[in-house]
């Protein structure tokens, strides 16, 4: 049995621009149907990375490739299998929604005008407003109709919510379960880069952590909640020495001790119990600390 | 039925609502013959994955909790009973084990800890007769 063609795939992708590095030898794939998030900080490589896809930059190393196809090579064809919506909205100022929403969708071989109605008034958006007068959020809005309406196979997001008020963030992503994940299931894949990552935290099936241009993680979202987690114990006496080494990160306040853990909280939690904590929990980490834990350490 | 996620419970999402779906059942919020949430709103609602929301519902569907009826939804199925005295085990089971971890910090031995439970049984079984000799009097 072969494994379907990745919906994504970057290997050994380096690019820099002028002598600063931007992304160095980086490698990841997403299967047809997944919402994979790219984390990382501001200027971490998330935004190239997502460039090379679009063909907007070429890579100067390694490859990338969408569906099997060259995004340098069958731009059209990479095109239309899938929609984007950038970190910064620009549109012609002096076209009216409607005339915008026309215009992006005349290079579109489909467009879901049922969608494109209900998006409209959820949003509850003026087709007859120009664009240059519509608020920064408004302007995603309206990006976000464009990209889920053609109803592609890929949905490419860079930064999308940064800079919204949160109940647009909150509508947005409601949005793209809703509206754009609509489709038939495996036909609908999804990526993300963000560092708002709680809020895509339930969506987000699998995801990698990039830092100064290199994957420092790549995990299953279920999977790095349960090998991640995050251990208090409170003793009678100030802590005993332990030997806590395989602990990501130790905290100590009088006594109480804080651990996180990274796949050896089991060995870890018996440890502390050998020496009868007054209390012990251990709760697992959100995505959003595992990502502070994997830059911190 | 109110479902929620918890990031921090470290258990897959599809199986909290799993979990919680069957709880639901056991203890009556969700009725035979209810139905179940459409995948949609519920996914758009908790901010999941629908797909996760999907994957919760055919894991129900293959233990015979729910069944799918073309075009209408899903449903709760009506025979599940062997599931919920299982599910009424398993959830006392988690309560107990709880605070016998509890009674082991607070250093209460075991048979301080198996005294102190029938002491309790038996305070609540007065209380609950009381109440019913007060309700009898009005």
């Amino acid at each position: 049995m072969s494994s379907p063609t990745p919906a994504i795939q970057v290997e050994n992708l380096s690019y820099a621009y002028g002598r600063a590095e931007a992304i160095h030898d980086l490698s990841l794939a997403v299967q047809p149907g997944r919402c994979y998030g790219l984390f990382g900080r501001n200027g971490a490589g998330k935004t190239t990375t997502m460039k090379c896809l679009l063909n907007l930059l070429r890579p100067q190393r390694g490859q990338v490739r969408v569906f099997g196809l060259d995004p340098a090579k069958q731009e059209v064809a990479v095109k239309r299998l899938l929609s984007y919506v950038p970190d910064q909205v620009a549109f012609y100022p002096w076209m009216s929604v409607r005339e915008t929403l026309d215009y992006l969708a005349s290079f579109r071989p489909y467009w879901n005008r049922k969608t494109e109605q209900e998006l409209l008034g959820h949003f509850g958006l003026d087709p007859a407003q120009r664009t240059g007068s519509l608020s920064k959020g408004q302007r995603t809005q309206v990006a976000l109709i464009a990209a889920v309406c053609p109803e592609t196979d890929l949905l490419v997001l860079d930064e999308p919510t940064s800079g919204l008020d949160p109940i647009v963030r909150r509508e947005f992503i409601e949005t793209v379960i809703g509206a754009y994940q609509e489709g038939i299931p495996g036909k609908r894949t999804i990526l993300v880069s963000t560092h708002l990552i709680t809020e895509f935290e339930g969506l987000i099936d699998e995801f990698t952590i990039i830092d100064h241009g290199q994957a420092v993680l790549t995990l299953d979202s279920d999977h790095a909640r349960e090998r991640y987690r995050k251990i208090r114990a409170r003793f009678a006496q100030s802590p005993p020495e332990l030997d806590l080494k395989a602990a990501l990160r130790v905290r100590r306040d009088g006594r109480e001790l804080e651990l996180i853990a990274n796949g050896a909280g089991d060995e870890l939690l018996e440890r502390l119990r050998q020496h009868n904590p007054e209390a012990l929990s251990t709760e697992s980490l959100t995505l959003e600390e595992i990502f502070v834990a994997t830059l911190k350490s | 039925m109110i479902l929620q996620i918890n990031f921090k419970s470290g258990m897959p999402i599809y199986l909290q609502l799993v979990d919680q779906i069957k709880t639901a059942a056991a203890s009556g919020a969700l009725r035979p013959g209810e139905a179940l949430p459409s995948i949609r709103p519920l996914a758009e609602e908790l901010r999941v994955n629908r797909n996760t929301v999907a994957k919760a519902y055919s894991e129900l569907e293959s233990l015979g909790v729910i069944e799918t009826l073309p075009g209408r939804g899903c449903f709760l199925k009506e025979n599940h009973s062997a599931l919920r005295k299982e599910v009424r085990r398993k959830l006392l089971i988690e309560e107990i084990d709880q605070a016998i971890v509890q009674a082991h910090h607070l250093q209460v031995p075991r048979h301080e800890f198996l005294q102190l439970i029938h002491e309790r049984m038996d305070v609540l079984d007065d209380k609950r007769r009381a109440n019913e000799d007060h309700k009898k009097e009005v």
